[in-house]
């Protein structure tokens, strides 16, 4: 029978770690302190708009080969790569091997199928030494803004195999004895653009490494080798045991669900399926994918760490949430997964770039398939796909210009818990990032952000409301050519759970200026319905005449045209999903309810339909005197809990 | 994903002794296939019920994944 950490007595948390609890715990404090500290000295000072307006990086501490290479510590920031970096540490590695490291390297691998996520996130590996052995590795994964192939800046999902997807790069060493090696550099810079602003991007994350390895060299003066590498086991065994004992308190039993996304970027005749069986037994978990759906044809693909990533990132998410992340938190953990589908595509046809589309659909499946077992404590899904929005063009002078994720449907909702409603401008479950700024956006791009803001009744009912849809428009001022990836609109990725009910469909329109020039006209664009008759649908399920999201309407499919070349002044439109519900609507506090539609969540009409609340007043004119008719919302709910 | 049946006498090998560890499940409740889990792809023998591995393998560094590269030989 294993005792538990807290079991231990003095002699034996000793004996096993190398040190006393006390040491263990500041410790493993001080490693989560280090990658935190490398990423705010990223953060500071970098250039490319992905790393400083996104937080598009992850820092991790791992400990030696003798050790497996257990992930110790990772950083507060994008989750999508966490899951990733322990085997693409391992995986490096080996493959490079660690008796061909000394003091002062650097070692850089960026292949999704060896280190997971996709070819713009480069590991930067640093191994720390100690008395002449490898005790540590520390790790930078950064987006690097472009990294070759045929769309600048990378993200498409029509992209048809590696070698249109970007530059691979196998484990290389990118620094000896502290210098850098001009023939790796040169790798990436004559086959990525921008390189004027990856080097010092570069330069960055290599003097974060040093901080990172220098403040492991302090632990070790401080405590001494035997202790910091008990730590990392120490780090790695609560982390097991925190997710072993919620897994137990877990109901045993089979659960399956399934999950998907529209289509890949040749046409719209495949929808991709998972399909995923969960077996829970005691303190253990087992999770099979066998039956999800063949690669995709094109690159909206995953890899099987990514895939690891989202069902690690679920489980956190509903029944580990409060203890840091580590490796050791798949202990009791397995993955069952074939090669060749779409959450775990192979080379050379398999090409991996909007990855976290296909995990996304891992998470909400894990999170379906859970949902009654959980009661309760289930989650609501969120708003299912970035909509990530890819352009570039050229400015007056010739200067080239390129945007990503900046002014597509990035940002949306959640779901709602137990503890209350949900947030509605975030980003999907997997990431961590921030917004970028619209001051940030607009001063450098030849671009205007015209709206951002949430839409009524958007969000999924329930006695706690998910989070609302958001309408983003934005105006392009030259000539452009554009990927646009939205990529789960056929169905709502806004799971309502606990008898709630699930967010509404979002979609995506272009405006050309033909159609509506808004510099000319100086005016919005409207938001009621009769605006989207002229537009030229990108994605969604729309009614085929009015081009209202419908349902029940056509499937509009998001690479029907794969390039959107614009004449100046075009706006794109991106309206996100809705987030889910929690619980009955119908048990919703009927002032907040009204609350809602002071707030402009919910419409009056919305809230008589989906919460059975009738509300009298204009929030438009009069947002403070609205009122709850108790008597009609008593004969309201009545009707309809009898339906 | 396919998986292996496994034999009383393979689950000997393994020193199980299905009497004693696993009292009223015979050979058929085992199965043998790769997983991926804490510390990469291992290859393991589960006893499917209680999902208790009575063998875990390391497994190839990449599980499944065949690179283009693999089997060139560059010296």
């Amino acid at each position: 029978m294993t005792v538990s950490l807290k079991d231990l007595d003095d002699a034996q948390f000793a004996q096993r770690y190398g040190a006393d609890r006390f040491t263990a715990t500041v410790l493993s404090s001080r490693m989560r302190y280090i990658v935190q500290h490398m990423c705010t000295g990223l953060l500071n000072n970098a250039f490319s708009l992905i790393l400083r307006d996104w937080y598009d990086f992850a820092a991790t501490i791992s400990g030696p080969p003798e050790q497996n290479y257990p992930m110790s510590s990772v950083s507060n920031s994008l989750a999508m790569f966490l899951g990733t970096m322990s085997e693409a540490v391992r995986n490096t590695i080996e493959e490079y091997g660690p008796e061909n490291l000394r003091p002062g390297d650097v070692v850089i691998c960026n292949d999704p199928y060896r280190a997971g996520n996709h070819v713009n996130d480069i590991c930067f590996i640093r191994p720390v030494f100690a008395e002449g052995c490898i005790i540590s590795f520390v790790t930078l994964r950064a987006h690097q803004l472009d990294m070759g192939g045929v769309v600048p800046a990378g993200f498409s999902g029509t992209k048809r195999n590696v070698y249109e997807n970007g530059l691979v790069i196998a484990p290389t060493l990118l620094y000896r004895d502290d210098k850098p090696i001009k023939s790796a550099f040169n790798l990436i810079f004559d086959n990525a653009r921008y390189c004027a602003l990856l080097l010092p991007d570069i330069k960055t994350i290599y003097a974060n490494l040093l901080l990172g390895e220098q403040l492991i060299q302090e632990s070790v003066q401080r405590y001494g080798v035997e202790a910091y590498l008990g730590a990392i086991r120490y780090s790695t065994d609560v982390s097991a045991e925190a997710m072993s004992t919620a897994l137990a308190e877990l109901p045993d039993g089979v659960y399956e669900a399934e999950e998907g996304i529209d289509c890949d970027g040749v046409d719209d005749s495949v929808e991709y399926r998972i399909k995923v069986r969960i077996t829970k037994a005691g303190p253990r978990m087992e999770l099979d994918f066998s039956g999800t759906s063949p690669q995709a044809r094109t690159s909206i693909n995953a890899g099987i760490l990514d895939t690891k990533t989202a069902v690690g990132v679920a489980l956190k998410f509903l029944i580990d949430p409060a203890t840091p992340f580590t490796s050791g938190a798949y202990r009791d953990i397995d993955i069952v997964l074939p090669a060749g589908t779409f959450i775990s595509a192979t080379p050379p046809d398999g090409a991996v770039f909007l990855y976290w589309e296909s995990t996304g659909p891992v998470l909400l499946a894990v999170f379906r398939a859970l949902e009654k077992a959980l009661g309760r404590k289930a989650v609501g899904g969120d708003y299912g796909s970035l909509n990530i929005h890819n352009a570039n063009g050229v400015l007056d002078d010739g200067t080239p210009w390129v945007t990503t994720a900046q002014c597509g449907g990035e940002h949306g909702p959640w779901g709602a818990t137990e503890a209350g409603d949900a947030d509605s401008y975030s980003v999907v479950y997997q990431a961590n990032n921030l917004d970028p700024a619209t001051e940030a956006i607009e001063s450098e791009l030849p671009a205007v952000v015209l709206r951002k803001e949430y839409v009524p009744d958007s969000s999924g009912a329930g006695t706690n409301r998910g989070g609302a849809a958001v309408l983003k428009d934005t105006l392009y001022l030259t000539a452009a050519e554009h990927w646009s990836s939205p990529l789960h609109t056929k169905s709502p990725s806004g799971l309502g759970v606990y008898g709630g009910r699930s967010g509404a469909l979002g979609a995506t329109w272009l405006f050309p200026a033909e159609d509506r020039d808004v510099v000319r006209t100086r005016e919005l664009l409207p938001t009621s319905d009769d605006v989207y008759a002229g537009a030229t649908p990108v994605a969604g399920m729309l009614d085929p005449e009015t081009k209202c999201v419908d349902p029940a309407g056509e499937y509009f499919y998001f690479a029907s045209t794969p390039v959107w070349h614009t004449t100046p002044h075009a706006v794109f439109r991106y309206l996100t999903n809705g987030g889910g519900g929690w619980g009955n609507p119908l048990d919703r506090d009927p002032e907040r309810v009204k609350r809602d539609v002071r707030d402009e969540y919910v419409t009056v009409e919305g809230a008589y339909r989906d919460y059975g609340v009738v509300i009298t007043g204009d929030p438009r004119t009069d947002p403070e005197g609205l009122r709850v008719d108790e008597e009609a919302t008593r004969r309201r709910r009545a009707e309809l809990a009898a339906q | 994903m396919p998986r292996e049946d496994v034999s009383e006498e393979d689950l000997r090998a393994l020193g199980v002794n299905l009497a004693r560890d696993f009292p009223g499940s015979t050979a058929a409740d085992f199965r043998r296939y790769p997983v991926l889990s804490e510390g990469g792809w291992f290859t393991v023998v589960k006893h499917q019920k209680t999902l208790e591995s009575v063998a875990r393998e390391p497994g190839p560094l990449l599980g499944p994944i065949a690179l283009a590269s693999d089997g060139l030989d560059v010296n």
